[in-house]
This record gives structure tokens, C-alpha cells and sequence, in this order.
């Protein structure tokens, strides 16, 4: 059906949208830009210093580390943690017995809050009386240098990368949906045709998820950039900077240093890195319509 | 084309919203300046009542960290509510927003004091509120109001006020004295035998001793953490810089400190590495105050350091064992040493004059001698007044208080403690790398290095 104005209805549907977008969204990040370039604290209102606070930031060696950290988490959260959801709904797709109940149990820890999970682990790996100490009395193990799994910089990282990456739970329901839409035609015509189960998943399952591992990455990218709580429930950017990323530097910026011009300025590179993320992955994942018809 | 533009603008904007998190910070509005001016003639006025011109009440907004498990919770509600008796309030209405902790407590008030919105009375949780609120200009000052009421400003010695002063104006009115000591458990200094100092071992050689018998006896010697600010590891540093001679009490009294690479402060980080690794618990790394405390209470740590406030816990059966007060001895660090610092005081961020007025008025209430006795009794909290006649029933009911009122005196050395005189970010980093002290990963010297660096971020 041809529509009248077509390019008119667009602009007005998404009017609301784009206003709300501004008013909530745009405005800050345009402060955010400005005053990244203005010296700016509790005290004093912006005033502008050029690239001061950027020359700051990556002249400290805190900052380089929590990009570090920052950049290293997404590339776990893009790749095992995606994986791994796909891996789950893979399994779950073939409905084995007790599946429906495999798939709830595995979306819980995605429902508690992050800042409970935090408590939890916190509480649970505990030296003192976690499950470490026990388990370490049944390795027979020295009970004087039980790990302490958060306190010690030599595990801190991936004890709390441990706290969030093993639950894919989204992605696996996300993942299953997406199958549930592919044609079983498809699928039908493989069983004739003598493929196993594996190579239905090779050939077929697979290369039909590429856009949505795609928009999996992409969320899970994103997510890594802006996160927090979980990290600031557990070690706090701690111990040294071995657990510190960009949220958590900028947050100390702002509430610890009092300096807002800074903590801007790391903003906007927390924005930036995120933008470049998303087209990044779009680049890589994304079929682009001329290539799917075969163009 | 146009709609491949369309298309990449929608991502780019959605890819902002996705990850702006937690950027913007907000832009500072108002003064109180214009307050803080009429405030001088209105200073006059506070003692008259607080009733506003209207006849209607007076609502005073109070952001209040003293709630839930808050050892001084039940205090704060007697004092709103009997200050609601008084001439003074009897017109006065609060309106209350509870934030449990005093650091979540912290963040909220630097937030508001850069948007402009500080409640009428302005309770000071430390890490320097009083500086930035001073110095963004949304709080009274309150000077004025001290030398119009002389009566008042003869509670307080120049000391307590000279700390809540800023560019040659008060703003804050302290309402206690922070000290604090070491609480043994006798019982298992007996069961170590050890004979307790009747009031401070004589430096810290011998109380290395002590801790070396302990350890021997199978009893974890000291509690320790690192934890959000690290509260009982800084207060045992406290103890060695302030102890260790002249320059270490001095670097230990003065304020915002900028140089830590100081011999004193060296030889103490190495100290507290050495605790860390022979003399606490396994979780002391990482850990945070409360279940250092409950070690403490369960009777798995000999030596805990803190201040009378932690007096009520001992006998509260939810927090400690039943009887364990009694299993409670206090002394002073080694060398008499004792933490003492004045108090961050309570502000006024209204801007009206009316209440400004009922603020003022409901401090004075809150410093009255009778509300610092009660405070005593019911929370811990030392009389910011000297010479206030304690009680005599307080050594009856309370025995430990009065020990703690006695052994004060006794003290040779006092000094401040990091979380009322450093900057905050070097709080944060001492609390960080405190774990990479402990294991070794870094040494004194760059752990020292370390707070330099931090300190002087703040410049």
C-alpha cells in the first residue's frame, strides 16, 4: 500500500521521541561536552580551560588502566559471556528434559539486583567465612593464605568479572526467540536432505543468528562501558587499580576530587569509546541488505 | 541516501543514550550569600522565638543520616521531638528525608550543595562538607549568631570552632568531641596471660609484645580493615604517626597534608604492613567495619580500636553476646596516646530568614549542656563543653563511659585521624591500596607515593 506523505508521518511519529531525547539526553550530553572543556568544581561554575582536563586524565596512569580494564571487560562480555548465552540456547533450542526449568533457573541471577548479587558474593567469598575457607581445608591447603578472591589485587579482576559473566541469561532468551523465528522449512528440508544435528547448527542456526550475536555484542559492549554498581559494591575500583574502570574513575572524579570539569572530560571519553564501539560492531556484524539478496 | 542519513543519526543518538551513564553533573545555582547578609540583624531576633510573621509553623527540611540501626537514631528522634516542646520550636515543623549511612549520606549533601538545594539544617557527616558548603556559598554564616548570644559561644572552646571556621567565618556548630582508644577483651588477655596496662603500654614495642603473646595463645591480636575508608586501619596509623615523636604528632594534627613521604609516615605504613600480615584477620583485607566488629564481639579478636559510640553495642544482644560488656577494658594507645579531634559541626542551608532563625535555634538546643549530657548517656557522643558536671549516676549505669571520661584525661599525645583531616580522594586511595600494602604488592615508600599523589590532585 502506497502512503501518502510517508517521509511527513516518520517526522511526526518520532517528533515526541527526538523531544524527550533532548530534553533528557541531548542537553546533558552537550553539557557534558562543554564542561569537559572548562575548569569546573563544587566551588567554581564552568569557565573555559581548553584541553586541560583531557591532558590531565591521559597523563594519569590511573585513567590509562581503567580504559585498560574497561576495554578488557567488554572484550569478555562480546565474546564468552555472548557465547556462552548462544551455547545455552543451542542446548535449549533441542527442548531436552527439564529445559523449561534450565531456563528460568538460568535468568535469575539476571533479576536479582546487581548491587544484592554484589552483597552476595562479597558475603560468600568472604576468607573468613565463605566457601572458600572450606574448600581450601578440603584441598588440604595451607589455611594460612586462604585467597582472599576480592582483597587481593592478584585475583580482584576476575573474581569480580566471575560475579557477572557466566549469566546469560538474556541473551539465551534473546538467542531463542530469534530461532524460534527461523522458517522450519528450513530445518525440515536439512532432516531430508541427511544433515545431523550439529551440522543443522553449523550450517543453518548459526549463520542466521550473525545479526542478532551482532546486536548481542552490541549491548553487552555497552553494558561494560557504563558499568558500576556491581564494581562499586565489591571492590570499588579496588585494590589498587586493578578493578577500576571509566564509570568508576569518573565517579571519584566527581565525588571524590569534587571536579566535575574532569569527570566530564572522562565522560565524554566514556561516550566516545561507546559510539565507537557501536559502529565498530555494526561494521563487523551487520549484513548489509545488498549482500543478503546476493548483490 | 537521505534516509541512510536519517538511519546513522537515529544509531549515533541511541549509541549516547546507551552509554551516558553517570555523566552529567549538574550546574551550581543560588547563593546564600544574600541570607547569610540579613543575617546579622536577625541574629538578635533567634532568642525571641522562631514563630513566623504569619502565625503559621515554621517547616524545616532535615536530611537525616541518624535512622534505622544508627547508634544515634533514638537520640535524634528525643531531640526533634523535644525540641518541638520547647518556646523555640514549638512553631517549628520538620519535614525528614532518612538516608541510612552516613556515606551515602555524604554524596547526597555534595550533591545538593552543587545544585543549591541543601536542606535547612545541614548535618555534617565529615569528609569536608563544611569546606565545600562554605565555600560554594548555600550555607549561613553563622558567626553572628555566636556573638550575639555570648552564653552560647562560651560552650565551646576556640579549638572546635576554629575547626568549623572557614575564611574567618563559622558555619558549623560542632556538637561533640571524637576520640577514641583501644577496647580489649579480658578475657582473652587472660586466657593469653596478659595483664592489661591500667591505661597505655608504654609504646608500641611493648604492645607488639602483648600482641606477639597473643598470637602465641592462638588469638588474633588486632582488628583491622580496608574497606570503604578503612576506618580501624587509620585509626591504628593515626596512632603510630601521632605517637612517633614530635613531627609525627604535628604531620598527624594538621590539616589536608599534601606529603606523606614523610620518615613518620613511612615507618607506619610499614607498621600496618606488618599487622596486616602477623597480627588480624584473614578478611581484615577487604574487609569492612561491621564484620570486623563482630569479630570483636564474638570474642575472635583481642584489640579493636574505635570511640565511646561503640559503647552501646556492647550490651545490645542483637550486636554482642549477652555479658560481653563486662568482658570490655579500655586503654590508650601506646605512649598514652588518644585520638581527638573536634567535630564537623551541623549547618544552616536555609535561605529564608524565618528559617534561619528556627535553624539557629535548634542547634543551640541540640549544644544545650543537658542535650550534650544526653547524648553522652544515650549515644557515646563526647560534651564538646568542657567542664560539663557529668552525672555521678554515670558511673553506676554505665561504667565504661565513665572510664572513658576518666582515662581521657590521661592522655599525654592526642593527634586527628585521616578521615577529619585529609582530603577525601586520598581517604579513597588510602582505603584502595591498603590491600596492596598488606600483600606486599606495593612498599611503604610507594604506598606513601601513592597518597602524595592523590593529595596533591586536590591543588
Amino acid at each position: 500500500m502506497k502512503i501518502k506523505n510517508r517521509g511527513l508521518w516518520i517526522t511526526l511519529f518520532t517528533v515526541p521521541c527526538m523531544l524527550l531525547f533532548a530534553l533528557v539526553y541531548a542537553a546533558p550530553i552537550v553539557t557534558v561536552f562543554y564542561t569537559s572543556l572548562c575548569n569546573y568544581t563544587v566551588f567554581s561554575p564552568p569557565e573555559f580551560a581548553g584541553l586541560k582536563n583531557f591532558v590531565t586524565i591521559f597523563g594519569d596512569e590511573d585513567f590509562l588502566k581503567s580504559i585498560g580494564n574497561t576495554l578488557l571487560w567488554v572484550l569478555l562480555q562480546s565474546t564468552f559471556h555472548v557465547t556462552l548465552g548462544l551455547v545455552m540456547a543451542l542446548i535449549l533450542r533441542r527442548k531436552p528434559k527439564g529445559w523449561k526449568i534450565v531456563r528460568t533457573a538460568y535468568m535469575i541471577p539476571n533479576i536479582i539486583p546487581t548491587a544484592a548479587t554484589g552483597v552476595m558474593f562479597t558475603l560468600l567469598l568472604n576468607p573468613s567465612f565463605g566457601v572458600v575457607k572450606p574448600l581450601w581445608e578440603k584441598l588440604g591447603s595451607d589455611m594460612g593464605q586462604v585467597p582472599n578472591l576480592f582483597g587481593n589485587s592478584r585475583y580482584a579482576f576476575w573474581t569480580v568479572t566471575f560475579t557477572w559473566i557466566l549469566y546469560s541469561g538474556f541473551n539465551t532468551i534473546i538467542f531463542l526467540a530469534e530461532m524460534g523465528a527461523v522458517d522450519q522449512e528450513i530445518y525440515e528440508a536439512a532432516r531430508v536432505d541427511g544433515a545431523k544435528s550439529w551440522q543443522v547448527d553449523r550450517y543453518i542456526t548459526l549463520p542466521l543468528m550473525k545479526n542478532i550475536f551482532g546486536t548481542c555484542v552490541t549491548l553487552a559492549s555497552v553494558a561494560m562501558v557504563s558499568q558500576f554498581d556491581i564494581i562499586y559494591m565489591t571492590t570499588k575500583g579496588g585494590p589498587g587499580t586493578s578493578t577500576l574502570n571509566l564509570p568508576i574513575y569518573l565517579y571519584k572524579a566527581a565525588t571524590l576530587e569534587n571536579n566535575y570539569g574532569k569527570a566530564n572530560a572522562v565522560g565524554v571519553v566514556q561516550i566516545i569509546t561507546g559510539i565507537s564501539l557501536v559502529l565498530l560492531i555494526q561494521r563487523l556484524f551487520m549484513t548489509k541488505a545488498g549482500e543478503e539478496d546476493g548483490r | 541516501m537521505k534516509k541512510k542519513t536519517v538511519s546513522r543519526f537515529l544509531g549515533l543518538a541511541l549509541s549516547g543514550l546507551m552509554v551516558l551513564g553517570v555523566t552529567a553533573c549538574g550546574s551550581s545555582a543560588g547563593s546564600q550569600e544574600a541570607a547569610a547578609d540579613q543575617s546579622g540583624g536577625a541574629a538578635e531576633e533567634v532568642q525571641q522565638g522562631t514563630e513566623d510573621s504569619s502565625g503559621d509553623k515554621i517547616v524545616l527540611d532535615v536530611i537525616n543520616y541518624h535512622v534505622g540501626t544508627d547508634y544515634a537514631a533514638e537520640y535524634y528522634t528525643y531531640l526533634f521531638d523535644a525540641f518541638q516542646q520547647t518556646e523555640e520550636g514549638k512553631n517549628v515543623e520538620f519535614h525528614f528525608e532518612e538516608i541510612p549511612t552516613t556515606d551515602a549520606f555524604n554524596q547526597k549533601i555534595k550533591l545538593l550543595i552543587s545544585s543549591g538545594d541543601l536542606p535547612d539544617i545541614v548535618f555534617n557527616g565529615g569528609n569536608n562538607i563544611t569546606e565545600l558548603a562554605a565555600k560554594s556559598g548555600k550555607v549561613a554564616d553563622l558567626t553572628p549568631y555566636f556573638e550575639a548570644d555570648p552564653e552560647w559561644r562560651a560552650l565551646f572552646d576556640d579549638t572546635s570552632l576554629e575547626f568549623n571556621t572557614v575564611d574567618g567565618k563559622i558555619y558549623g556548630v560542632p556538637v561533640s568531641k571524637e576520640i577514641s582508644y583501644i577496647y580489649y577483651n579480658k578475657e582473652l588477655f587472660a586466657q593469653a596471660g596478659i595483664e592489661a596496662p591500667e591505661v597505655a603500654y608504654a609504646d608500641w614495642d611493648e604492645f607488639f609484645e602483648a600482641c606477639d603473646k597473643l598470637k602465641a595463645a592462638g588469638i588474633t591480636p588486632v582488628g583491622m580493615d580496608t574497606a570503604d575508608s578503612g576506618w580501624l586501619t587509620n585509626l591504628w596509623m593515626s596512632a603510630l604517626i601521632g605517637t612517633n615523636g614530635d613531627a609525627g604528632n604535628q604531620w598527624m594534627n594538621s590539616m589536608y597534608p599534601t606529603d606523606f613521604n614523610t620518615p613518620e609516615v613511612t615507618a607506619a605504613a610499614e607498621t600496618i604492613q606488618r599487622m596486616f600480615q602477623e597480627y588480624t584477620t584473614a578478611d581484615a583485607v577487604g574487609g569492612k567495619y561491621d564484620p570486623m566488629a563482630t569479630h570483636f564481639f564474638n570474642g575472635e579478636v583481642a584489640m579493636f580500636p574505635n570511640g565511646p559510640w561503640m559503647i552501646p553495642d556492647f550490651s545490645e544482644t542483637e550486636k554482642a553476646p549477652e555479658g560481653f560488656y563486662d568482658k570490655v577494658g579500655i586503654m590508650l594507645l601506646p605512649g598514652n596516646g588518644m585520638e581527638m579531634v573536634p567535630t564537623p559541626g551541623d549547618m544552616v542551608g536555609a535561605m529564608e530568614e524565618e528559617k534561619i532563625k528556627a535553624a539557629v535555634a535548634f542547634l543551640k538546643f541540640e549544644t544545650l549542656p543537658e542535650n550534650q549530657i544526653k547524648a553522652l548517656e544515650m549515644t557515646g557522643l563526647q560534651p564538646v563543653s568542657n567542664d560539663l558536671e557529668i552525672p555521678s549516676a554515670l558511673t553506676e549505669s554505665d561504667p565504661l563511659m565513665a572510664q572513658v571520661l576518666e582515662i581521657q584525661n590521661q592522655a599525654k599525645v592526642t593527634y586527628g585521624q585521616n578521615q577529619a583531616y585529609w582530603y577525601q580522594n586520598t581517604i579513597d586511595t588510602f582505603s584502595t591500596e591498603l590491600p596492596e600494602l598488606a600483600y606486599g604488592n606495593i612498599t611503604p615508600e610507594e604506598f606513601c607515593e601513592k597518597l602524595s599523589e592523590s593529595a596533591k590532585k586536590n591543588q
